[in-house]
């Protein structure tokens, strides 16, 4: 009797085990199934529609003699719209640069000193209503006669100067991702101990001291993937640039997509632009997510 | 003559304890001002009538005139919410309480529509119904492509409250004989309700202002009032009535938001992208 294992193995419940499990992930699968359907259908066979559609020749698509595969569209691109892309990249950049400027010292007071979050967080979801609202808001704002008009009087610049420029645009964009900065920088400070700033302080650490070299490197990941998602999203900025840019600024990679795929009906440019957007904005969320936590599915 | 000394030292760390401490909510609320004044400066031009006076006749518009275009927009949301829904918690259900190979790649697969840019979303759809579904001229096909672009918002505060909710009321329910389906809907469904609501009002905030997609998929019949606004800005400049018709959509989607902070808090916003 000693030494026997108190649970006896009972023949035939391995296998029967075995069986159930499977039959329970054949369930699970089965009731994501309709999840999965609508996606392929309506997201990955669209995005797949225009990556084949990017290198067809332009107007071969639906022809008789069937497609003619060509690299001409990114030709195209590189050699007439990199300026474009170009602008997109530097309007995201910038927005992400006055983001990561003000949100860091935002979200660590927020954190840190404030009993009052839940009003913060209430009157922050407005910018996420979207960034048509904030373009708008702002071109009343800048426009001449606008609330704005005496602070330029002061300073006598004409209006148009600000309304029509690259800083105006950049503004409204930061703002527009400015609460997924903050989120993501607060989730990441809220996870430090305060505990290690007093220690910090105990020890004769300055504030400034305390920042650069306890609390950057230790929310270093949140920041990170803060600053590349909010990168990511302003790559597809869209209104921003069209209500408050000059041309220069109109010339974002989005809006042109929208130009040459509806009004101007070139397919292969406006696919290829598409892929072009896309493969940025994946690239970028790959690395934002590796550096995030990301741990809600184990 | 060393208490005095002493004495100012420490006025001086206090004063400067107090000036930081305002300085840190100064700060705060210069924030917020910035990310609401957008909405300020709308909802005070909403107001104005011809020759400087105030005038509520602006919004007189927005039930009037574009009533047809907001009614397009509710419309919209509502069918795109209960799809979502009717797909998000099984799926939801499935990735928390069932095991199978592959759940995080799946996850991130159906959570990708977050990270696409609005204009591929757009410009990739509209091509495939055009060419493959024929339904540029349905409404399904907007109120799909909102469906597909809201899944992941609706997906994470579901999955979040079933992770939050310990299987032990579900063995319990089934111990005393309930079937599956009745333990889902009488047990397991209340219980994740904040979720649910939490999925709710994301998606909901997302497709009642969604311009962007809609520009590029809406049949010709159907204008939605984001997209009203947006051709408005463009084709007509600015008008107090457009202001009107932006101050009444964020007001909505800012009561949407109030009234789940109020009933609910914040917990089941936990993963998604707002806060």
């Amino acid at each position: 009797m000693t030494g026997q294992p108190l649970s006896l193995p009972i023949p035939g419940v391995a296998p029967g085990t075995a069986r159930r499990e499977r039959r329970r992930a054949l369930t699970g699968l089965a009731m994501l199934l309709p999840a999965i359907v609508v996606s392929l259908l309506f997201l990955y066979y669209p995005l797949v529609f225009i990556v084949q559609m990017s290198f067809t020749l332009a107007n071969t698509f639906l022809s008789p003699a069937g497609p003619t595969a060509t690299l001409e569209n990114y030709g195209a691109m590189l050699s007439r719209y990199l300026p474009n892309l170009g602008v997109t990249i530097q309007l995201a950049g910038l927005a992400t640069l006055v983001d990561l400027l003000f949100g860091i010292p935002f979200a660590y007071i927020l954190v840190r000193k404030v009993r009052y979050r839940d009003i913060v967080r209430a009157f922050m979801v407005f910018p996420m209503f979207g960034a048509l609202y904030i373009a708008f808001g702002m071109r009343f704002i800048l426009l001449p006669g606008g609330p704005a008009t005496p602070l330029f009087e002061l300073f006598n610049i004409p209006n148009t100067a600000v309304l029509y420029s690259l800083p105006s645009v950049v503004f409204a964009m930061s703002i527009f991702t400015f609460p997924f900065m903050v989120m993501n920088v607060g989730t990441a400070l809220s996870n430090v101990d305060p505990t290690l700033e007093e220690a910090a302080a105990c020890l004769g650490a300055r504030p400034w001291q305390t920042f650069v070299r306890i609390l950057l490197p230790l929310t270093r990941a949140g920041i990170v993937a803060g600053a590349l998602m909010v990168f990511g999203w302003s790559l597809g900025t869209f209104a921003e640039p069209l209500l408050l840019g000059s041309v220069n600024e109109q010339k974002t990679l989005a809006w042109t997509l929208y130009l040459k795929g509806v009004v101007q009906t070139d397919y292969g440019l406006a696919t290829t632009m598409g892929v072009v957007l896309l493969a940025f904005a994946f690239v970028v969320t790959y690395f934002s997510l590796r550096y995030s936590r990301g741990a809600l599915i184990e | 003559m060393a208490p005095a000394f002493e004495r100012e030292r420490r006025s001086v760390r206090i004063t400067r304890r107090c000036l930081g401490g305002l300085a840190s909510h100064a700060d705060i609320w210069f924030c917020l001002f910035v990310c609401v004044v957008p909405f300020l400066a709308l909802r005070v031009y909403s107001f104005t009538g011809p020759g400087g006076t105030s005038a509520i006749e602006n919004f007189q518009y927005v039930v009037g005139s574009v009533g047809e275009n907001l009614f397009w927009s509710i419309r919209i949301a509502f069918l795109s919410l209960a799809i979502d829904l009717a797909i998000a918690l099984p799926a939801a259900y499935a990735i928390v309480r069932y095991p199978f190979p592959g759940k995080r790649f799946l996850y991130s697969a159906l959570a990708l529509p977050l990270y696409v840019p609005g204009a591929v979303i757009g410009i990739s759809l509209v091509l495939t119904f055009n060419f493959t579904y024929h339904l540029t001229t349905s409404v399904w096909g907007l109120v799909l492509a909102m469906t597909v672009g809201t899944f992941p918002l609706m997906l994470t505060p579901l999955i979040v409250a079933l992770k939050d909710l310990p299987p032990v009321f579900e063995e319990a329910a089934e111990c005393l004989g309930a079937s599956r389906w009745q333990t889902f809907w009488r047990i397991v469904f209340p219980l994740i309700g904040p979720g649910v609501s939490a999925g709710l009002m994301l998606s909901f905030i997302i497709v009642f202002n969604e311009y962007l997609v809609t520009l590029f998929v809406h049949p010709p019949e159907v204008t939605t009032a984001p997209l009203r606004i947006f051709n408005l800005v463009r084709t007509a400049g600015l008008l107090p009535t457009t202001a009107a018709l932006a101050v009444t959509m964020q007001l909505i989607s800012f009561a949407a938001v109030l009234l789940f902070f109020r009933v609910f808090g914040t917990r089941y916003l936990k993963g998604t992208y707002l806060i």
